[in-house]
């Protein structure tokens, strides 16, 4: 009986559940919401986030309140950067993913390099990051929307690939194959739920927190942008501060998936679960006819009810 | 007259008897010391008369009405003021508040009122006219203040609150000279106007000095009460040891160490750091190096600055014949150093990560592994495990599922799989089991028959008494003894521990 509780209230379990009743709930608001084309629509969307959602998870899993509030801000500047190194070309999409990463590797080493070096709070350090990205944007742009995505990117995230499944679908599949991997079966992966459980005990026991913690923003970099580079096939163009929507729905996906904010428990499969959740509401909320603004709203209240929720669960326990 | 009196106070946290029998009578105009080693109830006592812990039984007088004391403002309205011993300031608030920070003077009803709040300080940073040191003011925030500076405002804040019965735990344990005489001073003037103070120290010279009777305690038991006019330090020592003190130590198997294989496998010369100074010794191959004397004595700051966790302002190490300056706990890992802390849950415990993610870490960190294969890792953890008899369920439970004495075996199991040349282990037994404490000994002089060297830090005489080779004694951050074969007494470790630093 207890074991059918616990496994009820698993975070996982709660998103899953949910995910079905917004899906009948969608389908009753509008009908032929919940087909298996718009589901597969949801699907891309959902991967979209849930890809800037697993860096937001490595990061907050890293614990000394660990979070990246950058994301946005990559994700914005991979997808200019991508288009204008692909401009359009077939040909341009490797050097477009190279320089992707590069940036996004190269934002979360500063992000890593101010919290470890300079010990700057991470809330801090990134946020401070995001608006230096956001200026940044405006420069390189002054306004102008500019670069466009290479048709063979737009097939890939638009466009059945195998199994009517579309690329950047088989891509999230295996991005959460690897990070379970990761997590659960190698050093790196044990590293990081150590300095997020005991950073000091960590520390004793011969783990370099610094460098671990270093490679986890910019891991974050680097999913945040793949997300960009993903997300310029999916509109085609890049536009103004395309990645914004992003930072708080990736901090909540992440929360949803049932990982402590505090650092140290969890893993990414609830977070997919969580991605989908929001990228469903968020559907729903359209669907109904609520502004952007709403939505925000919305969201933000999710966040502040989760927390409740999982705050008094810890209460509970102890 | 008699300003305070227990009988009979006990206090049992658990299963253990904390304090068996409280028998304490304060005279007014008397400083009145308190002895006994660490861990005999003296604390226990103090923390019952200053309201912060309930007895289980017992009768409280004070001024000859029976009282309870329910918390620490019922012990303020009965007139007990104490001084902390771990010290309980506003760092981010200045000197003058910080004094009055039991009682804030409000005017209005509200507003604090600053003159007043600046007369009283002034009046108690003037009893210490002249030895306040550099940079000592009112109006400088007490974080900004040397360790001695700022015991003095916890003095100070002691004495401001103008309590007819004073304790005093431990006040001068940062104080240079001129600071603890006039403090004496101030106490001794208390005592012609008829206040009662209670004083712990540890320090033989300072209760001679300061003090007019001394109670000891011992196990949880109030031995007796003595003039100290009528005492010397030796008689004090033979109470608080008890009985058998003289009998040398008895080792409870053969002495690890083993002939032949010589060398030595840490050797350290002339080590200073924050906390400890000119150290030095040589630990051999197969030897347990026992380090005793008074708790925070430099002991675990040695230890830690060996390791890579601590400063090391000067000196050199040596582990084998080469040279070992760990910049941080990794560098010192792969070279092949060990430390256990008795802090299990700062220093040890990833807590909420299953048993076999808390054992592997050095084994990953020494053999360089990039992947966890939970099978193969099974197979040398599994074994480490059962050679301590840990008890668990699964090693892919929790560690918080265990108990404590159980988790310090899985820390110490860390250890186990590639083993080390040198294990430091700095007071490893705090707060667990009898029957973990007997494995890990039995574990530890294994260790030592198979050439390892160790350093054994232990709070417990029992446990350097039964198990130490030697026994190097720290007094103020330096070794001030080294006892060996029959010089291995109870009373002989005392004796170094107490004597004036």
């Amino acid at each position: 009986m207890s074991r059918v509780v616990s496994f009820v209230r698993q975070p996982i379990v709660v998103a899953l559940v949910l995910i079905v009743l917004l899906l009948y709930l969608g389908e009753a608001l509008s009908p032929g919401f919940a087909t298996g084309g718009q589901i597969l629509r949801l699907l891309i969307v959902a991967s979209l986030l849930g890809i800037v959602a697993a860096g937001q998870n490595v990061v907050i899993l890293g614990g000394r309140e660990g979070i990246d509030l950058s994301v946005g801000g990559v994700v914005s500047l991979s997808a200019i950067i991508a288009g204008n190194v692909m401009n359009g070309a077939d040909g341009g999409i490797l050097p477009a993913v190279a320089a992707c990463l590069a940036a996004g590797a190269f934002f979360g080493l500063l992000n890593g390099l101010g919290v470890t070096l300079l010990r700057i709070p991470p809330l801090v350090m990134t946020l401070g990051m995001l608006g230096v990205l956001q200026g940044l944007l405006v420069v390189i742009r002054m306004g102008i929307p500019s670069g466009q995505a290479a048709p063979a990117l737009s097939r890939f995230v638009t466009q059945p690939l195998a199994y009517g499944i579309p690329g950047i679908i088989w891509l999230w599949i295996v991005i959460g194959i690897l990070l379970a991997l990761m997590l659960n079966r190698t050093v790196f992966g044990h590293r990081i739920y150590a300095i997020g459980s005991n950073e000091h005990a960590a520390y004793m026991a011969g783990v370099p927190v610094k460098l671990v913690r270093i490679a986890l923003f910019m891991t974050s970099g680097m999913f945040a942008a793949t997300a960009g580079l993903c997300l310029l096939g999916y509109s085609g163009t890049s536009f103004a501060n395309v990645g914004e929507q992003y930072m708080l729905p990736s901090i909540i996906a992440v929360v949803f998936g049932g990982t402590s904010l505090a650092g140290g428990k969890g893993g990414y499969t609830g977070t997919m679960a969580g991605a989908v959740l929001l990228v469903i509401l968020q559907s729903i909320l359209t669907t109904i006819n609520i502004e952007e603004s709403g939505r925000q709203m919305v969201f933000g209240a999710t966040l502040l009810l989760l927390m409740m929720f999982y705050g008094r669960g810890r209460a509970m326990r102890a | 007259m008699s300003k305070l009196k227990l009988s009979g106070v006990s206090k049992a946290y658990g299963a253990t008897l904390a304090l068996r029998r409280g028998d304490l009578e304060l005279m007014a105009g008397e400083v009145h010391v308190l002895m006994g080693s660490n861990g005999s109830g003296k604390s226990t006592l103090c923390k019952i008369i200053a309201g912060s812990v309930r007895p289980d039984g017992g009768k409280i007088l004070v001024d000859d009405q029976p009282v309870t004391i329910s918390g620490p403002r019922s012990a303020r309205a009965h007139g007990i003021g104490i001084f902390y011993q771990e010290l309980s300031l506003a760092a981010r608030r200045s000197v003058e508040e910080n004094i009055s920070l039991g009682k804030l003077p409000v005017k209005s009803r509200v507003f604090i009122d600053r003159s007043e709040l600046r007369q009283r300080a002034a009046r108690y940073i003037g009893l210490f006219d002249g030895v306040c040191g550099e940079g000592f003011s009112a109006d400088t925030l007490v974080g900004n203040l040397r360790p001695d500076q700022r015991q003095l405002v916890e003095i100070m804040k002691a004495l401001a609150s103008e309590a007819p019965l004073l304790i005093f735990d431990e006040p001068t344990s940062a104080l240079d000279r001129a600071q603890v005489e006039r403090f004496f001073e101030i106490l001794r003037d208390l005592k012609r106007r008829g206040r009662g103070i209670i004083f712990i120290s540890h320090r033989m010279d300072e209760i001679k000095a300061i003090g007019d009777r001394v109670t000891i305690i011992r196990d949880g038991e109030t031995i007796t009460t003595l003039n100290l006019d009528d005492t010397d330090p030796a008689a004090v020592i033979r109470l608080m040891v008890g009985g058998a003190g003289d009998m040398p130590a008895s080792q409870s198997s053969v002495p690890a160490v083993v002939e032949g294989k010589g060398g030595a496998a840490l050797t350290v010369r002339d080590l200073s750091g924050r906390g400890f100074r000119n150290v030095s010794f040589e630990v051999g191959r197969g030897e347990i190096l026992g380090f005793g004397g008074l708790h925070g004595q430099g002991q675990s700051a040695v230890l830690r600055a060996i390791f890579g966790a601590g400063s090391i302002a000067s000196g050199e190490i040596l582990i084998g014949d080469s040279r070992f300056d760990a910049a941080n706990p990794r560098d010192a890992i792969r070279r092949g150093c060990a430390y256990v802390s008795g802090d299990r849950s700062r220093d040890g415990v990833i807590s909420g990560r299953p048993i076999i993610e808390n054992v592997t870490p050095i084994h990953y960190l020494r053999d360089r592994l990039l992947i966890a294969r939970p099978g193969k890792l099974r197979d040398r953890v599994a074994p480490a495990l059962e050679s301590m008899h840990t008890k668990f369920a699964s090693l892919f439970h929790p560690i918080g599922s265990l108990s404590g004495g159980n988790q310090q075996k899985v820390i110490i199991a860390r250890w186990l799989i590639d083993r080390p040349d040198v294990l430091l282990l700095d007071d490893p037994t705090k707060g667990i089991d009898l029957s973990a404490k007997a494995d890990l000994f039995a574990l530890i002089r294994q260790l030592a028959a198979e050439g390892l060297g160790i350093v054994l830090y232990s709070s417990e005489d029992a446990e350097l008494l039964g198990n130490a080779n030697r026994i190097l004694v720290f007094n103020g951050g330096s070794v001030s003894r080294e006892l060996t074969g029959a010089d291995r007494t109870r009373y002989n470790l005392y004796q170094a521990a107490y004597e004036a630093a």
